[in-house]
């Protein structure tokens, strides 16, 4: 059964000044599911992945054009607060980037900026909840005072997990986020990710071709700003309808 | 299609597609000779036959080391990966049809008795068929040309009506005169060696389709109501 349709992204068109970084991007994403975006460097994927969240709104030259639904609500309209967005649409990026300041306050920085919780006892709790769902809890819960850039990459990259999901967010974006772990701090991310689909809907930008065969269920392909071909990711990696994709995927692209 | 970026998986992946052509054309002439041997009934080609089944186990044996290298170390995807596992499957085949060729040509060596020559030639027509699928099939996995391994595959229909229809005059024979019976099961066995030797190269015609198509190749084939009328009257 499919799920329901969460975020619809309709005829993007993105230009950072005279050059068109997307064109007529038309892409569903389900709910509680993992979507993976895969294609070449300077492909668009991680530019569209930035518009889920306005995050371009703060390069100057940048302009999209289009509509982006989460729950059918369009994010560029403008009574939308961008603040708002960003609580429901969280992001983790490539390089680790805890605070430099405790885990416990890596943790708590949103929800108190946000205002989620009335007190301390509350705050405590999201913490904790959090650093639990982000399956971190039991290697730090003796020293949540130390700073988060004391922990190992896979370590801070789990943080940057629980600070993203501790302002309850419906939507998680990452960003090639195992690219600076090794190969079992990634195994520990991506069961992680199978874990959080239940709750959250994730979309990942990955130059890692067997992790989005791992990871999601459905693949979309970007090539020169075209969203090529988006399907589920069985389909995708065996049997591909756009020549492209193929030759991506097989190792051919050149 | 395109080559692949890096020049050394082309490399792999042209290899074990000449391997498997290099063990075809092997097998080939595996079957042709086994049955150039059963018509002449000569008994000294049938013994050098028996000697030539090795180089296919090897060829064999090459094939699956190198598919095995290229899914370690390559981790192929879509129609690559669907070659190395299908190469596996298909050089399995051609094992099979080169032990049964030789099969023939150890009954044609060590059998004394005499096999009824009207039959032989039965065999031998059938075996004629039976080749040219084979060079079929091979030209389809060349090409790689779905189309011509469903032509293939159709074809193995006409072997199997072929194998009833002489399994039935052998049966009728031995029943008609009991003292054939022990050269009749000889053939009987034969037939049969060469009746499967096309049911591996439909075989490898459904790998082609696979390969080519991502899908698997359905095609019907019923022939179990002829099985029934196949009990002579003693």
């Amino acid at each position: 059964m499919e799920n329901k349709v969460k975020v619809c992204v309709e005829n993007l068109n993105v230009h950072y000044g005279e050059k068109q970084a997307l064109f007529d991007v038309c892409m569903d994403i389900n709910q509680n599911e993992i979507t993976a975006l895969i294609g070449p460097s300077g492909c668009g994927k991680s530019t569209f992945l930035r518009c889920l969240n306005r995050m371009n709104d703060v390069i100057d030259i940048c302009k999209v054009e289009g509509s982006i639904k989460i729950d059918g609500q369009n994010i560029y309209d403008k009574d939308i607060q961008v603040e708002k967005l960003r609580e429901r649409v969280g992001m983790v990026f490539q390089k680790p980037n805890p605070f430099p300041k405790s885990i416990f306050e890596n943790v708590a920085y949103g929800p108190r900026i946000h205002g989620l919780a009335k007190d301390k006892t509350e705050l405590e709790e999201i913490v904790h909840t959090s650093l639990k769902k982000a399956a971190i809890f039991d290697e730090v819960k003796d020293r949540l005072d130390e700073t988060g850039t004391s922990l190992s990459g896979g370590q801070q990259q789990r943080l940057c997990i629980a600070r993203a999901i501790s302002v309850n967010p419906d939507v998680i974006l990452m960003d090639e986020p195992c690219s600076a772990l090794d190969p079992i701090a990634t195994a520990k991310i991506e069961a992680l990710m199978e874990d959080l689909k239940k709750e959250y809907t994730i979309i990942i930008v990955t130059h890692s071709m067997q992790q989005a065969a791992r990871v999601s269920k459905k693949t979309g392909f970007f090539h020169l700003g075209n969203l090529i071909e988006v399907n589920d990711t069985e389909t995708i990696f065996s049997t591909p309808a756009n020549d492209k994709t193929l030759d991506y995927v097989t190792g051919r692209f050149g | 299609m395109s080559d692949h970026l890096v020049e050394s998986y082309d490399k792999q992946l042209e290899l074990i597609n000449s391997n498997l052509v290099k063990m075809g054309g092997l097998v080939e002439q595996q079957v042709k000779d086994s049955l150039k041997a059963l018509d002449d009934k000569d008994t000294e080609f049938a013994e050098e036959i028996l000697k030539k089944d090795d180089k296919i186990d090897n060829l064999e044996k090459e094939i699956y080391a190198l598919a095995y290298k290229i899914i370690a170390m390559r981790q192929p995807m879509a129609n690559d990966l669907r070659t190395v596992v299908s190469a596996l499957s298909i050089a399995n085949d051609l094992e099979r049809m080169g032990d049964h060729a030789t099969n023939v040509a150890k009954r044609v060596a060590n059998v004394k008795v005499s096999m009824p020559s009207q039959s032989i030639s039965k065999i031998v027509q059938m075996g004629d068929d039976v080749q040219n699928m084979i060079k079929n099939v091979l030209d389809a996995f060349i090409k790689m040309s779905e189309k011509k391994a469903i032509t293939v595959w159709d074809s193995d229909i006409d072997i199997d009506e072929t194998y009833l229809s002489i399994y039935r005059e052998l049966l009728q024979m031995m029943a008609d005169n009991p003292e054939t019976i022990n050269g009749c099961a000889h053939l009987l066995t034969i037939a049969k060696n060469i009746e499967r030797i096309g049911d591996y190269a439909q075989n490898i015609a459904e790998d082609i389709h696979f390969i080519v198509t991502g899908e698997t190749l359905e095609r019907k084939s019923d022939n179990a109501g002829q099985w029934e009328d196949l009990d002579i009257k003693t």
